[in-house]
């Protein structure tokens, strides 16, 4: 069976090789393997979606100039299932037989760890919105850059005002997924909390998905701590805090999600529940983030919410954003060849929707958390190095709220 | 304290997850399909509930029976014009079918109801209530509480009805069965549509108790397939039981070993029940 299926890949990839060896002129394919099915869809839409929107855009705007001749940019997306295994295949697809020119990343950390080895191995440049976990860019590799900022910082912001708020929580319970993303997540956080002269109580990995907190929240009551901290991915966020009001868990004072609170579903399926929880994101649709093609973070998220009917959160925005650094980078090259579009990614510097991108040395952007709030139902941002606006603090208990 | 909190947990999660074992022992113990579409009718039936809320405003408890009936119609038809076809025959086939319709009713599901994840919340899904210090969740309380209700009317059904009665004897002797006129087409059917009607309900409670998405059946037909082994297919009150025992061990090794290694101790019980005793909790089947 395994050999009748090797033959079968075989005949399949000279079939595919066969029929796109004739590419359009003047096209540049960018491509990628994404989330569209499977547990991670949820989230694997918004790349999709952004893809689709800024390429749109870009195209409609006449394109993009690489010397002197018009290129338009062209998108071929594929469904991972949520499989790891399946996006690995699927990048070497894209790039030996679907023949795509660059590679756009897939959602989270797991996946771009293992996907950015076949840009590195194939020496086509990927850029990628969907995984923050520093051990993607660990490894030394010239091919992968990233538009999420390093997950070791995600609770820097969030320290940083617990250090400013009264009364300041002296004792912490971490809470970590135990995936590529929180693991990074987990290790940053511990550090800043020894930093802040905090006193880490409780420190307790859950398998990622697992959706069960019954033990972790009656432990987390037991020893009474001030503040939650809290990394891991959407649904389980959503368990922790259903769960948490069901068992009568109440930190002291704060608690917090590394994901989630910016998301509108989110804040949908858990209700009145959602408030107070305390979150972060690098992204807020602002009218000060100036765009070449959407004119602002704004527009991009109304022409966004317009087309897909729904809002767009970091995810999408960091999606775009790669988008734009191709098409910089290779009007900056003036070349569709690898090696000098990798030259002139590792060089950007131009402001966007999303922020303003510029890599570090690893490929990794560096940018700031918002820390934000949901607040009678809303999302209010509330610190960066400042206070910009104030935080329902302490979080008061479930049954006074 | 902290151990009598966590054994309380365990115990609660356990009477959900007997629930979920229940319909998977049935179907497995009359028809000896392992049904691996259990953990999708699952969600199924957590949907259902979901819209039932959602869109007509029916409270969740109240939606449960209707779920389970519209499960049941679901289940009655997947039996009589799918699963029939191919249920004496070997049984890598009824796994490969059953897997064929789990593949199915997730992307179908995907299609219908969007990745977009949900939850069943009224406005009491969260209360409690502490007993010496000790808080118990309302709902979790009451799952567990359906769960002994409803192993009681599977039991009740197969010991006392005529159709139980046909149910065991179709199961036990086929020709016999027939020949006092049991028309095992019928019977196979109304097994599976039972089957499927208590996973609408544990759906529904899984609803409202954590989250759905298209995606949360395979998980929930492994950890049935290791309930209704550790329970056996025999007696309702002993896949209760086997949720129970699953429970606890969960929530013990979530204290004491960390909560990664949850799924190591249920399928390490798995594991260990099969080497102990492979006769008895296979004997049923």
């Amino acid at each position: 069976m395994k050999t009748s299926a090797l033959l079968a890949t075989v005949a399949f990839a000279l079939a595919a090789s066969g029929g796109t060896a004739t590419a359009a002129d003047n096209v540049v394919k960018l491509g990628a393997s994404v989330q569209l099915t499977g547990t991670n869809a949820n989230t694997g839409r918004y790349y999709q979606d952004a893809y689709r929107l800024t390429v749109d855009k870009i195209n409609d705007a006449g394109g993009i100039k690489i010397g002197d001749k018009t290129y338009k940019l062209q998108l071929d997306i594929l469904d991972n299932q949520s499989d790891v295994n399946l996006s690995v295949r699927q990048y070497v697809q894209l790039l030996k037989s679907d023949n795509v020119d660059f590679l756009l990343g897939p959602f989270a950390s797991n996946f771009a760890l293992n996907d950015s080895s076949v840009a590195e191995k194939y020496q086509v440049p990927m850029v990628q919105g969907g995984g923050a976990s520093g051990q993607i860019y660990s490894r030394g590799y010239k091919y992968i850059f990233g538009t999420l900022p390093p997950a070791d910082d995600y609770f820097a912001s969030t320290i940083d005002m617990l250090g400013k708020v009264d009364p300041t929580p002296k004792t912490v319970a971490l809470v970590a997924a135990d995936d590529s993303f929180d693991v990074s997540v987990a290790e940053g956080t511990r550090k800043h909390i020894k930093d802040a002269g905090m006193k880490l109580v409780l420190d307790k990995q859950f398998r990622d998905g697992g959706g069960e907190f019954s033990s972790i929240l009656s432990q987390i009551k037991s020893s009474d701590v001030d503040a939650v901290l809290w990394t891991g991915h959407e649904t389980d966020a959503l368990n922790f805090i259903r769960q948490a009001k069901s068992l009568n868990v109440n930190p002291k004072d704060f608690y917090s999600f590394t994901v989630g609170v910016p998301t509108a579903d989110f804040r949908q399926a858990l209700g009145k529940d959602a408030n107070y929880a305390f979150g972060m994101t690098s992204w807020l649709p602002n009218e000060s983030l100036k765009d070449k093609w959407f004119g602002d973070a704004k527009s991009f998220a109304d022409a966004y919410q317009k087309k897909y009917g729904y809002a767009p959160d970091y995810h999408a925005a960091s999606g775009a954003a790669d988008v734009e650094t191709f098409a910089y980078a290779l009007e900056k090259a003036g070349s569709t060849k690898p090696d000098a579009v990798r030259d002139a990614i590792a060089k950007s510097d131009f402001d966007s929707l999303y922020a303003h991108v510029k890599y570090g040395e690893n490929g990794q952007i560096d940018l700031p958390q918002i820390v934000v709030q949901i607040q009678d139902g809303k999302l209010v941002p509330v610190y960066t190095d400042h206070m910009l606006n104030k935080p329902q603090y302490p979080i008061p208990a479930w049954g006074k709220r | 304290m902290l151990l009598v909190q966590i054994l309380v947990n365990g115990v609660l999660l356990g009477g959900l997850y007997g629930l979920m074992g229940l319909g998977m022992a049935l179907v497995w113990g009359v028809l000896n399909v392992v049904n691996l579409a259990h953990g999708a009718l699952i969600m199924l039936g957590g949907y259902l509930t979901y819209y039932l809320f959602t869109g007509l405003g029916i409270d969740p408890f109240v939606a449960l029976p209707i779920a389970a009936l519209g499960m049941f119609v679901i289940g009655y038809c997947l039996q009589r014009f799918i699963l029939n076809l191919i249920v004496r025959s070997a049984m890598l086939n009824t796994l490969l079918i059953t897997f064929g319709l789990s593949v199915v009713i997730t992307y179908l599901a995907q299609l219908l109801f969007s990745a977009d994840f949900r939850t069943i919340n009224p406005t009491y899904s969260g209360a409690n209530f502490a007993v010496a210090g000790i808080t118990i969740p309302v709902v979790s309380l009451a799952a567990f509480v359906i769960a002994f209700v409803l192993a009681g009317a599977v039991w009740w059904l197969l010991n006392e009805m005529t159709i139980g009665r046909a149910i065991r004897a179709t199961a036990q002797n086929l020709t016999a069965a027939r020949l006092y006129g049991v028309d095992p087409r019928n019977i196979y059917a109304l097994t599976f549509g039972i089957g499927a009607a208590l996973a609408g309900v544990a759906g529904g409670l899984f609803g409202i108790l954590t989250h759905l998405t298209p995606y949360v059946g395979a998980t929930l037909t492994a950890k049935s397939f290791v309930i209704a082994i550790i329970g056996g297919l025999s007696n309702p009150f002993k896949v209760i039981l086997g949720g129970i025992v699953i429970g606890v061990a969960e929530q013990l090794a979530s204290l004491y070993l960390g909560p990664t290694y949850i799924d190591v101790i249920s399928f390490g019980l798995l594991v260990v029940v099969l080497v102990v005793r492979p006769a008895r909790s296979l004997r049923a089947a």
